[in-house]
């Protein structure tokens, strides 16, 4: 009988701690989210190379830094080619992608712990047509602060990291998009 | 029927060093680190071990060797791959150091034990070195068991 009532009660505890812990499944991209210009800190300015090209992130290949992409704002994706989550959020990227890279803004890729063939062979089975670069030897780790994959980084102008979003993108997560990226589109 | 199984015998020896020589995916997995977890491939049950578990394997059947297999994974990771530091330049230094310091250990233990062996005589004088009043107790003490 107590046996039962203890099991009673722990099934009602796990279900409030459940009910209070629930996924949030509002957009992440708030404009209340946005850090303050002050608060903001560089991202990293690392050469990699391109792995695959598009808009002014070109020619696969070539050596390319966030500091070559200042004065306009960056939406930078870091994702390998064996993470699922990853695939998951491609048509969420490339649509942000289409609607505002005659806007000003670049979706780019970052791709992190991943074998180069598999990474490029990810980008045209997906016909991702945003660019992307490679870092291999996780150069940019610790100055973006990523803990794993997918994680997302909205940089403003100056190359400073105005909002960090981690896990996979979803297309209610970027409902609120255009209040967030209009004023770092005009500033 | 002797001479085939002679000949059956003779290529069964000739298989069995090409069998064994024959480099598998966990032999070279084994010296690759995991950049995601940490731990080396062979035992990582990570998305990337996996996916570098299926490039090594490609490049064995290509018949690469394990250096070829493991430069093209440094070329593409950075050394932060390799489970162990390679044995030339100043990562030859990782390899050095513990050796030296094991011959250093060995070479001084003569030394070290000669300095021992020459305190020890010094302990013993210091032991007989009694004060005078001491020395009078003690023959007292010996006194009384010799009258008991």
């Amino acid at each position: 009988m107590a046996i039962g009532v203890g099991v009673a009660v722990l099934v009602v505890i796990l279900l409030i701690v459940g009910l209070v812990n629930r996924r949030n499944d509002g957009p992440r991209f708030v404009a209340d989210e946005v850090l303050a210009p002050a608060q903001r800190k560089p991202a990293p300015v690392y050469s990699l190379p391109v792995l695959s090209a598009g808009g002014t992130v070109r020619p696969v290949g070539s050596q390319l830094s966030l500091a070559n992409l200042r004065g306009h704002p960056v939406l930078v994706n870091v994702w390998a080619s064996w993470c699922g989550p990853c695939r998951d959020e491609t048509p969420v990227l490339e649509g942000i992608w289409k609607r505002y890279a005659g806007r000003g803004l670049t979706v780019l890729g970052l791709n992190v712990e991943d074998v180069t063939d598999d990474a490029v062979a990810f980008i045209h089975k997906y016909k991702l047509t945003y660019p992307s670069l490679r870092d291999g030897s996780q150069k940019t780790k610790q100055q973006f602060g990523y803990t794993g994959v997918p994680e997302t980084f909205l940089v403003d102008k100056s190359g400073k990291v105005a909002l960090y979003v981690p896990g996979p993108l979803t297309p209610a997560d970027i409902s609120g998009f255009d209040q967030v990226v209009n004023p770092l589109l005009k500033t | 029927m002797k001479r085939s199984l002679l000949l059956l015998l003779a290529l069964a020896l000739l298989a069995v060093p090409a069998v064994a020589q024959a480099l598998t995916v966990n032999e070279v997995a084994r010296e690759v680190r995991c950049v995601t977890c940490g731990t080396t491939v062979d035992i990582s049950t990570s998305g990337f071990a996996a996916e570098v578990r299926t490039k090594i394997k490609q490049e064995i059947d290509q018949g690469k060797t394990k250096q070829q297999i493991l430069d093209d994974l440094e070329s593409q990771f950075g050394r932060q791959i390799l489970a162990t530091p390679p044995k030339k330049g100043f990562d030859l230094v990782a390899w050095l150091v513990p050796g030296i310091a094991v011959l250093l250990g060995l070479a001084a233990i003569p030394f070290i034990t000669r300095a021992w062996a020459r305190r020890r005589p010094k302990a013993a004088g210091t032991a007989v070195a009694l004060s005078d009043d001491d020395r009078r107790r003690v023959d007292e003490a010996l006194d009384r068991l010799g009258d008991a």
